[in-house]
């Protein structure tokens, strides 16, 4: 059960910087997923770690020990691969046993614990077959045995389930961390799907342009976002820009322009600054035409309606010209709107998230580049 | 809107037709005509070989120990290559350092080079105080000209000839191999605590077997048929290829198409299996016994050391050979040239200096020009009409059902011994066959031809497999295209690299070929014939001039061969 620590780990591309100082520390036994655009350098982050590549700078510390200059087989890792890379030229045995037969583990030592992994994901009745005659599902759970057989404390999964079908990846990501918090095992567990990340890590790092934006767990990455990027990357939500107008006892008052005014929790902000507030489209209520209070309330025409399943999602333009998407689940109460009608949605000031805006323009701020 | 009709279906036949006919009769007809014209001539291979009533069946006995010493040459000279080649193909395929793609030059350079020039620089190297041993401060050669390779019983400066010949067939073959693994399952491997060389081993060796299997087929069959730098370097040894060409310039026909015959026939038998299994598309070699245990860890101990301590070695020994088998001979044939430049300088006799052979009463100067234009003409002529077939063929081959065999049957002009081929194309169109043309420029064209489709066609198929070719059809058609657009706006621009590349390709062997065109070219002298005509001559510093001409020369279309096929 180690513990991972990095710091000031800098690795250069050319001209592209895709891991810029970082400094990361990850618990023993802990679950942790990196997340964040294509390009950000979270692959790079797991390829410094596992010692596929080597760091411009910066120090890679695994159970305490500094193994900057370790080769790969010497740092205890297992790897397991988005494309699989079971040795096609070997059947599930052969790919199972490698790692204690290079390691020169005498088979007495090691058939154990090679015949627990194959129970545990169920092909020890399919030994014989060859990588090429087992579903991608099949594929990936035996890379993750071979990685485990020789005994790997230290897991680093890089997309491990990118390569699979949908419905079978939902399914093996909760396996994996069933598997890790059984086997007591670190994770760190690279991905593109945040919806991946967020169901199975006990923390989740967000990254961008080389950096690590935020660390948190997942509920606090989408309810309490520290970074508006963040707030953008994970989940869905809408954004609006403002000033402050007033500042009161128990929160401020956003002026969104055209008499759109919102009530925010945030104090820490002078009148007249320029400010950004989102919300989750799904954190809003629909108010009835009739209904006289005013508080925290946006209105504008439905301009687009889309089913997906049991969300619809309505795209709403303001008074003040702005769009923003506002989801309700699907139930028997349908509100029973059409395109063009006039919605009106209540927000509670709790749910409302206000940062500064930012300096160098709000869409280059979110941009994903 | 402007619909241009479409082309009758019977011209699509037509271009099929004429392009088989052509391959049939231009490329695989004279190596079938050798075969049967050891049958039509029994009477008088019996007669020669076996039966001779003044030395009975001497002849025989030498052409077994002839083959025998071929066959030995090039089983020693494949074992030497995969020992390096390995190594050198690995750094190629998997490191990135500065100076990669010169070191890539440096390595293809042999694949172009003119042989009888590339093995007379040899020969100086090794041989002659001109060369390594007057830089060690010798006052003779580095190694003595009859000095042989012990174990395997071979003349030591025919070896590195070979070697250096066939050294770019493994290495890129291999490194292309290599390039086609993915190299996660060697992360894999080494995530899973396997060091580099366990890795190589159990990973990345058995996966590239069949790149090894192909990269050795075309060095062993490059060996056994090389003449042009061998007729040079042998001395009194003699090879199976070289000894067709004696016996032919002997007029002894009827032997020398028995001997080519026998070298093409156990060049397939032994050739044939690894084809077959090459073709069964395996995707590695199981190997079918169980090492014990014991034995396994201590090639794991060994392994671990040698991948902690001498990985080095690994990388510095392979780049050694190349520098030496490559680099060094062309130095000192240039240091050779420039020694000699105005007088012998040892005897300083002005006969013996360059200048003097070239402008002097022998006049080699205007010979070389001749030789020039004759082989510009043969190259041009030849890669031409060799394009033609080629193009048509590798749609064919792509194609139609029986594009596979027609690619496999293509093998045959490559692995047959080149004076075999001169041989056959001699047969064939001279007097015994068809009686159509004579020895002269003409025939060392038709020669020419047979050896540049292959290499045409493997190019261009390289590049058609590499994109997606139907695909980016199918997409041409389904926005209007006909058949013939398609083909003509998508792929041929798709593969336009590899046609450039199989035609430079096939010119530079064109420029450099000897043993075949030494057979056919009658009076028609070509430059490579030329510098075998010199050292044969004993015109030395002739031969230094026009070797380093050569070389010069191959190198200038190495250099357009990397800007063509850079890519964008």
């Amino acid at each position: 059960m180690p513990n991972v620590e990095l710091i000031k780990i800098t690795k250069r591309y050319d001209n592209v910087v895709a891991n810029d100082n970082i400094n990361l520390a990850i618990k023993d036994g802990e679950y942790v997923s990196v997340i964040g655009p294509s390009g950000c350098g979270k692959t790079t982050l797991i390829k410094n770690i596992a010692g596929i590549i080597k760091p411009d700078s910066g120090d890679i510390f695994i159970d305490g020990k500094r193994v900057n200059d370790q080769p790969i087989e010497d740092r205890g890792i297992g790897y397991v691969f988005q494309n699989i890379a079971l040795f096609p030229h070997m059947n599930i045995w052969d790919n199972v046993t490698y790692g204690p037969k290079v390691k020169g583990w005498s088979q007495k030592e090691s058939t154990p614990l090679v015949k627990e992994m194959l129970d545990m994901i169920q092909l020890s009745t399919r030994v014989e077959a060859y990588p090429s005659e087992l579903s991608g599902g099949m594929q990936q759970k035996t890379a993750v045995a071979r990685a485990l057989t020789s005994r790997a404390e230290l897991l680093l999964l890089d997309e491990p389930l990118g390569a699979l079908d949908v419905k079978v990846r939902a399914k093996l990501r909760y396996e994996l961390r069933r598997l890790v918090k059984d086997l007591h095992l670190t994770a760190l567990h690279v991905t593109h799907d945040q919806e991946e990340a967020m169901s199975i890590s006990d923390r989740v790092i967000v990254m961008r342009k080389g950096k690590i934006v935020e660390i948190g767990t997942p509920f606090d990455l989408y309810i309490h976002p520290k970074n508006i990027f963040t707030a953008n990357f994970v989940g869905e939500a809408n954004f609006l820009e403002g000033t402050i107008a007033h500042i009161l006892e128990e929160g401020s008052i956003v002026d969104l322009k055209n008499g759109l005014r919102l009530r925010v929790t945030i104090k820490n902000h002078k009148i007249d600054d320029h400010v950004v507030i989102v919300f989750r489209p799904e954190f809003g209520v629909i108010r009835d035409k009739d209904d006289n209070k005013t508080f925290n309330r946006l209105s504008g025409n439905v301009i687009e309606i889309l089913y997906s399943g049991n969300i619809v999602r309505y795209k709403v333009k303001l008074v003040n010209n702005a769009t923003i998407v506002f989801t309700i689940s699907l139930s028997i109460q349908d509100p029973k709107l059409s395109v063009g009608d006039n919605l009106s949605i209540y927000v509670p000031p709790e749910h409302i998230l206000t940062y500064p805006y930012p300096k160098g323009g709000l869409s280059k701020e979110l941009s994903l580049e | 809107m402007l619909l241009k009709p479409k082309k009758p279906v019977s011209s699509s036949k037509l271009v099929v037709w004429i392009t088989l006919i052509g391959f049939i009769v231009l490329v695989l007809l004279p190596t079938f005509y050798l075969i049967s014209y050891v049958f039509l001539e029994w009477d008088e291979v019996r007669f020669e070989v076996f039966e001779n009533p003044i030395i009975g069946d001497e002849n025989w006995k030498q052409m077994l120990k002839v083959l025998f010493f071929s066959f030995r040459l090039s089983f020693s000279t494949v074992i030497f290559d995969l020992i390096f080649g390995i190594p050198l193909a690995y750094i190629l395929a998997r490191k990135n350092f500065p100076g990669k793609s010169l070191l890539e030059d440096i390595v293809t350079l042999p694949l172009v080079m003119p042989t009888s020039g590339f093995g007379f620089a040899t020969l100086i190297t090794w041989t002659t105080v001109a060369g390594l041993g007057g830089v060690l401060g010798l006052n003779s050669g580095l190694i003595p000209l009859d000095a042989f390779i012990p174990l395997v019983n071979v003349p030591f400066i025919v070896f590195i000839v070979h070697v250096t010949l066939t050294f770019p067939y493994i290495v890129r073959t291999l490194a292309t191999k290599f390039r086609s693994i993915d190299i996660t399952y060697e992360v894999a491997s080494r995530t899973l605590g396997a060091n580099p060389l366990t890795t190589f081993r159990k990973i990345l060796f058995p996966l590239s077997i069949p790149g090894i299997f192909s990269g050795s087929v075309l060095a062993f069959a490059r060996s056994l048929g090389e003449t042009g730098a061998t007729i040079i370097v042998a001395g009194v040894s003699s090879t199976a290829s070289i000894a067709i060409v004696r016996w032919t310039s002997e007029f002894k026909l009827a032997t020398a198409s028995f001997m080519g015959s026998l070298l093409v026939i156990i060049a397939w038998i032994i050739i044939l299996p690894v084809e077959l299994y090459l073709g069964q598309g395996k995707r590695s070699l199981n190997v079918p016994f169980v090492v014990p245990i014991s034995l396994t860890n201590r090639i794991l101990k060994f392994e671990n050391y040698v991948s902690k301590k001498l990985s080095r070695l690994k990388d510095l020994v392979p780049l050694f050979i190349v520098a030496v088998t490559v680099i060094v001979p062309i130095l000192a044939i240039l240091n050779s040239v420039i020694l000699y430049w105005s007088a012998d300088p040892y005897t300083g006799k002005i006969e013996g200096g360059v200048w003097n052979q070239l402008f002097g009463p022998s006049q080699y100067f205007n010979i070389l020009l001749r030789a020039t234009l004759t082989s510009i003409i043969v190259a041009l002529v030849s890669t031409f009409i060799a394009l033609c077939i080629s193009i048509p063929l590798v749609f064919i081959i792509e194609r139609k059902w029986y594009g596979p065999p027609i690619r496999s049957i293509l093998k045959i002009p490559l692995i047959i011994p080149t004076s075999s081929l001169g041989l056959s194309v001699l047969l064939l169109w001279v007097s015994q066959g068809f009686n159509l043309i004579g020895s002269g420029i003409w025939l060392i064209i038709l020669t020419h031809i047979v050896f540049a489709v292959p290499v045409i066609v493997e190019s261009m198929i390289a590049a058609y497999e590499g994109s997606d070719i139907s695909m980016y059809e199918d997409s041409a058609r389904t926005l209007g295209a006909t058949a013939y657009n398609a083909i003509e706006t998508v792929s041929l621009p798709l593969i336009k690299g590899g046609i450039i590349t199989g035609f430079i390709l096939a010119f530079t062997r064109s420029l450099g070929e000897t043993g075949a065109t030494f057979i056919v070219m009658g009076r028609d002298i070509t430059v490579p014939a030329l510098v075998v005509n010199m050292v044969e001559a004993l015109a030395i510093p002739a031969a230094l001039f026009t070797s380093t001409y050569l070389i010069i020369l191959s190198m200038f279309l190495l250099v357009i061969i990397r800007i063509t096929t850079r890519g964008p």
